[in-house]
């Protein structure tokens, strides 16, 4: 009787413990990026001194930036080339999903299986030989060569196929039963309830490309055509010891994700919760 | 099913298949080909280019028969299987921050009791900033108006904030993070050693004051912590046994996981690697004998290994532990010597026993608010509440619903993130390498991706980088079966 009945005592209390827990464990997560955020509002000779606050936040520090390096550029660069790759991966991933969950035709499992496979390939295998295929096919220091290889995707087809399989058939055969062509049934029926999915698909390809570093670096030759995180390591060694310009920078670069977290992340985790990893 | 409906059907599925499958050809497949057949080829910018264009010759294994001669390669393996071992670490990490997230909204709390918490947070850092200067405490009201606001806006909303905060490092991925904590390590104007140095000017005040406890009594208080770890785990081990848990596979795993650091203490000690080696593995066969030894049944001994996968994820947490207490047994003596003449903080990155730390302690930070974490908590989500429900009928421990329902529950999840990790991890560590390092000090954070990337990119032995981006494969493949075989995936079958 006691365990269940008495719970509202040590359960405020252990409840509090847990705030108060998770709200120091928070912070403590949350200390590197107020560090960055309050060293990009310092002085240069402050940048200098360890003590966290400046004795006068800086905001022009920001526009500085932008007269140092192509900050804008950068910027514009990494948005439009994550942007692409998400919305084609995206659209390749639900057609070739939509083929793997909903259609029938001989061979299906194998060669889905395969892409399973291609799926534990380590990315830097193929990275030579893709090096290799943008030379050849004059592709080096574009944004056509940074685009492709990233645009389809067997991880996306895997997740939003899991996510497909758990649509209710009953659906697209009932609209089967009106005469709808597949191309209609993917359309109208699946692609509209496939939503939380694509938008968690979308949610990973945009981070992941807004940060890649390894292609863009090999690829990119033109300052110009940097993107963020190349263009950072650009700053950080022509101008490393500027602390206070470069962390203006990184919080700059930043910004994007955390706009888009706040305004997506209850569809993030639902996206996960229903689909995403059943073995 | 007329005669023209499976090529009909056969068209409409490779159809809607063909844009992804077009590209899936052009940049998976055929790079994987021709990444082979590189790997076996003596391709070398220099010599085969615009200007000069030798034939590019078939050299059979020629080039993995240089990379067993190649003492880079071997430093970097080695690098690279190091900073695997944070992965455990990682994964319990992020588990363990889902675990408390997804706490929240079972525990209902009065906002008024996050009030007067947060008030009294307020006004002591209030008191702080008036006995000092602004620039000096300032910092310290700071914090405490944050974690004010954070308590009572968390206790409001129920665990978003929360969320949001834990999930920070992964904003900053990538090549911001790293410049991020290059600033971070700063040994002169970072404000980890900053931090640090106040903490050390203390210890070693207090070492002075006290030598004889800290060149005595730490060590022996370490010991006494190693004994009764291992005691304590030959009692697990034996209760397990006695149940049938385990089998003689994960005793003896379990036994060697504690064999292992005792030799390495023996070692240190001056013993020479055989004696201590011997010592430490007849008293790992005794042990073995005393916990496999029925009275009653003489019969063969049993070979399942059903806890074979649970005792060597212990290991990976529990050897590193070990070592690090036998490190206090060492270090103590000579410290009240060290204290005496002030101990400074480390170089960090500029250091060359303490990079590699460095940088797992970053990637661990990065990894536990990360997609795992969201993925874990996708998975707590997912278990059915009955469970618990049953289990507190039962009267179960806490310790008990975790390893009988919340870990075997979370199978799945744990076996992909495992995976990906190892994965993840054998072919990472260069962009953390380029952008805080450069490989160094003294090569000590250059990993095989790094690796590639000098003789591929900058050397130009494209053969040569082909053939290690195969060897890391066949790393990836082994690791991956080895989870497979043993890996956390029980509810899977």
């Amino acid at each position: 009787m006691r365990t269940t009945e008495s719970n509202p005592s040590p359960s405020t209390a252990r409840g509090l413990g847990l705030h108060v827990l998770l709200t120091l464990l928070g912070l403590a997560m949350a200390a590197p990026f107020l560090w960055m955020i309050l060293a990009s509002l310092k002085t240069a000779p402050e940048a200098g001194d360890p003590a966290w606050l400046p004795r006068q936040a800086q905001w022009g520090n920001y526009p500085e930036v932008f007269r140092v390096i192509p900050f804008l550029r950068f910027a514009a660069n990494s948005l439009v080339v994550a942007g692409w790759v998400t919305l084609l991966q995206v659209l390749t991933s639900a057609l070739a999903a939509f083929s793997f969950s909903r259609l029938e035709w001989p061979g299906r499992d194998r060669v889905f299986f395969l892409y399973l496979a291609t799926m534990m390939l380590p990315g830097i295998v193929m990275l030579i030989p893709n090096y290799e295929i943008m030379v050849r096919w004059g592709l080096m220091d574009t944004f056509l060569g940074l685009v492709l290889p990233s645009a389809f995707s067997a991880f996306g087809t895997f997740l939003l196929r899991q996510f497909m399989l758990g649509i209710p058939r009953a659906l697209d055969e009932a609209a089967e039963m009106d005469g709808a062509s597949k191309w209609r049934i993917f359309w109208d029926v699946i692609l509209p309830l496939s939503r939380p999915g694509l938008v968690t698909l979308a949610i990973f390809t945009f981070m992941g490309n807004y940060h890649s570093f390894f292609w863009p670096f090999v690829m990119m030759k033109t300052v110009d055509n940097y993107t963020l995180p190349v263009g950072l390591l650009f700053f950080d060694s022509e101008h490393g010891q500027v602390t206070h310009l470069l962390m203006a920078a990184v919080t700059m670069s930043v910004l994007p994700l955390i706009v888009i977290f706040v305004f997506l992340q209850r569809q993030l985790i639902r996206g996960i919760q229903i689909g995403a990893v059943k073995g | 099913m007329s005669a023209g409906r499976p090529v009909r059907r056969w068209l409409t599925g490779v159809g809607f298949l063909l844009p992804n499958i077009a590209g899936f050809c052009a940049f998976t497949l055929a790079p994987l080909v021709m990444s082979f057949a590189l790997a076996f080829s003596n391709w070398d910018i220099l010599r085969h280019n615009l200007f000069r264009k030798d034939a590019i010759r078939f050299v059979g294994l020629g080039n993995f028969s240089r990379l067993f001669s190649d003492l880079q390669f071997w430093r970097d393996l080695g690098n690279t299987l190091f900073f695997l071992l944070g992965l455990p670490f990682a994964i319990a990490g992020s588990l363990a921050a889902a675990l408390l997230l997804a706490q929240v909204n079972r525990r209902r709390v009065s906002t008024g009791s996050a009030l007067v918490v947060a008030t009294v947070v307020l006004v002591f850092s209030g008191l702080v900033l008036l006995s000092g200067g602004m620039a000096q405490r300032g910092v310290v009201f700071l914090f405490g108006t944050m974690a004010a606001a954070v308590l009572v806006s968390g206790v409001l909303t129920g665990g978003t904030l929360y969320r949001t905060l834990f999930y920070i490092p992964h904003f900053t991925a990538g090549v911001a993070t790293f410049v991020l904590w290059k600033k971070l390590y700063n040994p002169h104007t970072g404000p980890i050693n900053a931090a640090l140095r106040p903490l050390l000017d203390g210890f070693s005040s207090a070492v002075c004051a006290w030598p004889g406890f800290f060149a005595l009594g730490v060590p022996a208080l370490a010991g006494c912590a190693m004994v009764l770890l291992a005691l304590v785990q030959v009692r697990r081990l034996r209760r397990r046994w006695d149940d049938g848990e385990a089998g003689a596979a994960a005793v003896a795993a379990g036994i060697l996981a504690l064999a292992g650091p005792a030799m390495v203490f023996l070692h240190w000690h001056g013993m020479g690697t055989g004696i201590a080696g011997g010592l430490a593995g007849t008293v790992g066969v005794a042990l073995f004998g005393a916990i496999v030894r029925r009275p009653r049944r003489w019969g063969p001994i049993p070979t399942n290994d059903a806890g074979l996968g649970s005792e060597l994820s212990l290991a990976l947490i529990g050897v590193p532990l070990l070592l690090l207490l036998a490190g206090a047994i060492r270090a103590g003596p000579t410290l009240p010597a060290i204290a005496a003449l002030g101990i400074d903080p480390p170089d960090w990155l500029g250091d060359y026993a303490w990079a590699k730390p460095a940088l797992m302690l970053m990637a661990l930070w990065a990894a536990i608010g990360s997609n795992s974490m969201i993925l874990f908590l996708a998975g707590l989500s997912n278990i059915p509440p009955e469970l618990y429900e049953a289990a507190d009928m039962d009267g179960a421990s806490a310790g008990q619903r975790f390893w009988n329902i919340t870990w075997p529950q979370l199978a799945p999840v744990t076996f992909f993130i495992a995976v990906m990790g190892v994965i993840n991890g054998l072919q990472g560590g260069f962009e953390m390498a380029r952008t805080m390092t450069l490989g160094g000090p003294a090569g000590s954070t250059t990993t095989l991706s790094y690796f590639i990337f000098t003789e591929g990119f900058e050397i130009g032995r494209l053969g040569y980088a082909s053939a290690v981006a195969w060897v890391m494969f066949a790393l990836v493949l082994v690791f991956t079966l080895l989870n497979f075989r043993f890996g956390n995936r029980d509810a899977n079958d």
